[in-house]
């Protein structure tokens, strides 16, 4: 029985501190991603670029004179975990939430979010499927694999014209549906695609795969996935004298692939989005997180920061934490945010949004293709 | 004394080597080069204290252990009364605890409410394979497998059919049980760490045919928007869909969220009371006999006439169509299945359940399965720790008291002695 | 017709390195098993340890100024057999000894429970992300016509080849031949008798797992320089595959092993050749179910006897 009492009075406390911090005036925006598990590195992506904007704003004076404050929750990038995750943002009267990162975390945690009133911006979850269920409340800055699969393809046809091209990927959602997508976009054109094959994430040996690449012949493979197999089968690419040209997306554009495929990196074709951290705009923010010993470069950086200063406009806009009423303004708005100017379309993605292709450099650096 | 100091400073050196490499230097890629870099001071002293730490347990070891005698666990003897009248007040005991089940949740915070179904879809997992491994001995490293089936049975019903939570409930037990079925075939003539590792092959092998074929299963997509279980037709959704009523408009009440989370808790309490009654009249029955007997002894079990064949058979199967009903109703309460959601952890942390409650037992099942979802979620301050701790409590309640929280018991007779 | 051929020897080359590196990390589990008849589950964590020492020190002798190829090979294994080795007898220590003479499936849970404890160490102390090193042995033979198809082979895979076979013998020798072997077996038939005729059964054990991580030290080693990239979730993967090579082979059996290693990586190897590479791991599990159909102990196991 004690144990229950002490549950009880752990209550009335938290309670009445509860009441507390609502008196301080804080709005709290749920920082939703995996702090542990495999991917955790681009989880970190996410959370110093959206602590960074919440600091600049509480800075600044905060949003309507109230300071913002994140609350992080670990989903391991684990769906089961996101669902709990989502229910306790709920329990825990939070209203706004930047995340998650994982699209197989985001797509049931959204389910959620958007029954209960909350307001959700992923700044990294790019499966064309989370949006497409008509959600008021389900906003994205990061560009689509929709989008981005047809662009990498465009690129391929109008540049590269390869005669025969082998699209793998590793069976993720992620990588899978970006392959799907750049494979039907060749088939279109025209192009000739002789291999469409699956790898397990997490393997290390792909002699085998390579020997069939080079069998078939292929001139240029499109790899649908993230940088450690990709790194693997450059690496081990080289060591069997295949040459083809490969390209990958944002998931491979990251300096480890040099770290893990050396020189083989050398020519990687990589689509991202515009590199934040070069525009001279950005130039005072990328110096404060420098100040602050984290990286700029990872691709969910900004988007990350983009998410909090819109989720501020908004509030500042509307007068208050009304996420029906935000949601309305975030659609009728332009945004001006360091990743440029952003608007959304009736989903709740951005309306605009350019990849660029760069090249890989031996030495971890990339250059725009013109 | 002076061999103790031996052991002791061997203790500390292998400490030392344990933890100098793998905590004292930081492997790093910067930019794109290796480089190593020392851990900071902090780290360092946290060594040198560590291997101190070891030195001295090692050399005081048996002074201390007359010092200070470990406290070994209660019994779980006193918490069971014996005899007719303590059957009496189990019962007793037993409404009690179900009505407190039923009444809590509309006392309790949401975040609750919703880690406590999850608690209860593990209790039902653990129970399942509870039959198999603590009552068959037969040990299933692929337990997930049959969760999966079932869940993927439900979903993809749902999705093609319009198959309703309540039809789709039998029919995903019944097919995980053919599943269940087909898996003992191969696996009878198997013991002990052969039957293990086929059954985590299986396991793997369901799980990356669900990740193949895209077609029908979404592949690694997966399968959203699962349907939530209905009320006698009455949704528990905000806006109805076509042709159906949600609950509050039904019951004339406005909408709150919170009644989906305690309906789902609810039917997962039904599930659960239903599952434990079930395999406690099938343990009091032949076969549940039987299922024990070939785990205490394989040879004396079949010179007394009893087929082992068959009696592994049945264990994988009912063990199987629980794991397959549990699939159905995560499927339901996550609205979201992708293959990822079926890797071997899940089946590694429920046997863990299993082996920590005591094989064989359910009170110790339950007791478990509530141990290792909910510690995890109230450590979550630890969220980095989260895992290792996991691996440590594994280890260490193994050697702690390995016949679980809650050793089975079983009927017997006692011969009493008059003093 | 010739490029056919080149083909198909490729890829069996390339299936026998697979799986020399499946045998090898294989033959640490199959040792621990015929001694103590328990699967030490942490193997393949050990193995990714060795990985993970291996780098540093390479790295360390790199910052000093050492690059000589010889040297830094004998540091690097002499250093993370040590360090292994410590984690295989304080892993003896802490999740086995204290289970000695319970269930088999108390100590499989301990171990399970090593394993996890091990990959969040590693991944607490040295981070989650890839860490890479470059090829320090590279180049290698190559045959066959570069216009159609070329066959190649690397000197790391011929040494990868040569290391397993070696280690092999040299574990036969030391099971058979030697007087710790001896005591081995003799624990492997009876523990209780062992200790009456005045083997401390104890030291002996802790000689097994000591031996069995050290060997995972050396596919540490190797199979780290091979493929040049460790992360913390590494050990458990290839664990499970050297794991079901163990069994395919007759768990316990060290030729087993080498044969089971062997057999998984080819059949892996020509079902990504000529079929797809997503099936593969399903191809490997069914024919680990299809062996153990027909041969219940495995290919070169011995049947268990049944004892009343």
């Amino acid at each position: 029985m004690t144990t229950i009492k002490k549950h009880l009075i752990g209550l009335s406390v938290s309670a009445m501190m509860l009441g507390a911090a609502s008196a301080q005036a804080e709005i709290k925006i749920a920082l939703a991603g995996p702090v542990t598990g495999p991917v955790a590195q681009y989880g970190d992506m996410q959370f110093i670029g959206a602590k960074m904007a919440i600091e600049q704003i509480n800075k600044a004076g905060g949003v309507n004179g109230e300071q913002l404050e994140a609350v992080v929750y670990d989903d391991a990038c684990d769906p089961k975990q996101a669902t709990a995750v989502a229910n306790k943002v709920v329990n825990d009267g939070i209203q706004l939430v930047v995340g998650h990162l994982c699209s197989s975390s985001t797509e049931p945690a959204s389910d959620i979010y958007e029954d209960e009133g909350v307001l959700m911006i992923t700044a990294a979850s790019t499966s064309p499927t989370i949006t497409e269920k008509g959600y008021q409340l389900v906003f994205r800055t990061i560009g689509l694999d929709s989008l981005q699969g047809p662009f990498a393809a465009k690129h391929v046809v109008d540049a590269i014209k390869p005669q025969r091209v082998a699209v793998i990927h590793d069976k993720q959602q992620y990588g899978e549906g970006l392959a799907t997508s750049v494979k039907s976009e060749l088939d279109k054109a025209g192009v000739n695609v002789v291999m469409f094959e699956g790898v397990t994430s997490g393997d290390k040996d792909f002699s085998a795969l390579i020997g069939k690449l080079k069998k078939e012949n292929v001139d240029f493979v499109y790899y649908g996935g993230y940088h450690p197999e990709l790194g693997l089968i450059l690496r081990q690419s080289r060591e069997k004298g295949f040459n083809a040209k490969f390209m990958g997306p944002e998931g491979v554009g990251n300096p480890d692939i040099t770290a893990i495929a050396g020189e083989a990196s050398e020519g990687l074709l990589v689509t991202l989005p515009n590199s934040f951290d070069q525009d001279p705009k950005n130039a005072d923010l990328v110096a404060a997180f420098k100040a602050k010993n984290e990286d700029p470069s990872g691709a969910f950086v900004f988007p990350a920061y983009s998410a909090v200063q819109i989720m501020a406009d908004s509030i500042k806009a509307v007068g208050s934490v009304d996420t029906d009423a935000m949601a309305k303004h975030m659609r009728a708005t332009t945004f001006s945010t360091p990743t440029g100017d952003l608007a959304f379309d009736a989903k709740g993605d951005l309306k605009e949004f350019s990849f660029v292709v760069y090249e890989w450099h031996a030495d971890g650096s990339k250059t725009a293709v013109k | 004394m002076k061999s103790t100091f031996y052991s002791a400073l061997f203790a500390a050196v292998v400490t030392l080597i344990l933890t100098c490499l793998m905590l004292g230097v930081n492997l790093k890629t910067e930019g794109i080069a290796l480089t190593v870099s020392m851990a900071s001071e902090g780290t360092w002293s946290m060594i040198i204290g560590a291997v101190l730490a070891v030195f001295l347990f090692q050399l005081f070891r048996e002074k201390l252990a007359d010092m200070i005698n470990l406290p070994s666990l209660p019994s779980a003897d006193h918490f069971i009364p014996e005899g007719k009248k303590g059957e009496k007040l189990k019962q007793l005991a037993i409404s009690f605890v179900i009505a407190g089940m039923i009444i809590w949740p509309f006392f309790a915070s949401r975040g609750a409410v919703d880690l406590a179904t999850l608690t209860l879809i593990y209790i039902m997992l653990g129970l399942g394979l509870n039959i198999v491994v603590g009552l068959a001995g037969l040990l299933d490293l692929g337990y997930v497998a049959f969760y999966a089936v079932g869940a993927y049975t439900y979903a993809l019903l749902s999705l093609y059919y319009d198959v309703s939570f309540w039809v789709a409930l039998p029919i995903c037990g019944a097919l995980a049980a053919l599943f269940g079925f087909l898996l003992g075939f191969p696996v009878l003539r198997l013991r002990g760490d052969y039957l293990a590792i086929v059954t985590l092959g299986f396991g793997e092998i369901i799980r990356i045919l669900l990740n193949n074929w895209t077609e029908v299963t979404g592949g690694p997509n997966g399968i959203s928007r699962i349907p939530k279980p209905d009320l006698f037709g009455l949704e528990f959704s905000r806006r109805a869909s076509e042709g159906a009523t949600t609950f509050h408009d039904f019951m004339g009440i406005s909408y709150n969220s919170s009644h989906k989370v305690i309906f789902l808790y609810l039917l997962a309490v039904l599930l659960v009371i239903v599952t434990i009654y079930v395999i406690n009249r099938l343990t009091r029955m032949p076969i549940g006999r039987a299922w024990e007997a070939l785990r205490e002894d394989d040879i004396a079990c079949r010179s007394l006439g009893l087929n082992p064949t068959v009696i592994k058979l049945t264990a994988f199967t009912m063990g199987a169509s629980f794991a397959g009903f549990a699939g159905c109703f995560f499927a339901s309460r996550q609205g979201f299945i992708s293959p990822e959601s079926f890797v071997f952890i899940e089946s590694a942390i429920i046997l863990a359940i299993v082996v920590l409650g005591g094989m064989g037992s359910q009170l110790g099942v339950i007791l478990a399965a509530i141990v290792l979802t909910v510690l995890p979620e109230l450590a979550r301050e630890f969220q980095e720790y989260r895992m290792l701790m996991f691996g440590l409590l594994m280890v260490f309640m193994m050697a702690w008291r390995p016949q679980g929280l809650v050793p089975m018991k079983r009927p017997h007779l006692e011969l009493k002695t008059n003093e | 017709m010739l490029e056919q051929l080149l083909y198909f020897v490729q890829q069996l080359l390339n299936g026998l390195t697979i799986g020399s590196t499946y045998a090898l990390i294989a033959i640490g589990y199959t040792m621990v098993y015929g001694i103590i008849g328990m699967i030490n589950f942490a193997h393949g964590e050990i193995y990714m340890i060795g990985t993970y020492v291996t780098f540093i020190v390479i790295a360390g002798l790199a910052y000093m100024g050492l690059e000589s190829l010889p040297l830094v090979f004998t540091a690097a294994l002499l250093v993370s057999m040590a360090v292994a080795a410590s984690y295989g007898f304080a892993i003896e220590r802490v999740a086995y000894r204290p289970l000695r003479g319970q269930t088999r499936l108390l100590a499989l849970i301990s171990a399970i429970g090593m394993s996890i404890f091990l990959q969040n160490f590693v991944r607490l102390s040295q981070g989650s992300r890839d860490i890479a090193m470059p090829s320090l042995i590279t180049g290698g033979w190559t045959f066959g016509d570069p216009s159609s198809f070329e066959a190649s082979l690397s000197y790391m895979q011929v040494i990868i080849w040569v290391v397993t076979l070696v280690t092999m013998a040299a574990l036969t020798l030391f099971i058979t031949r030697s007087k710790w072997g001896r005591a081995c077996r003799a624990c492997s038939q009876d523990l209780g008798m062992t200790n009456l005729l005045g083997i401390n059964a104890n030291n002996v054990i802790a000689l097994t797992f000591v031996v069995g991580a050290a060997l995972a030290a050396v596919a540490g080693l190797l199979l780290g320089l091979y493929y040049g990239v460790v992360n913390p979730y590494v050990g458990f993967i290839a664990g499970l595959k050297a794991f079901t090579a163990a069994v395919l082979g007759g768990i316990g059996s060290i030729p087993g092993a080498m044969l089971g290693g062997l057999l998984l990586g080819v059949t892996e190897a020509m079902t990504s050749a000529y079929f797809s590479s997503e099936y593969k791991d399903v191809v490997a599990f069914s024919l680990l179910v299809l062996v153990l159909l027909f041969r219940p102990w495995g290919l070169l196991g011995k049947p268990e006897v049944e004892k009343i």
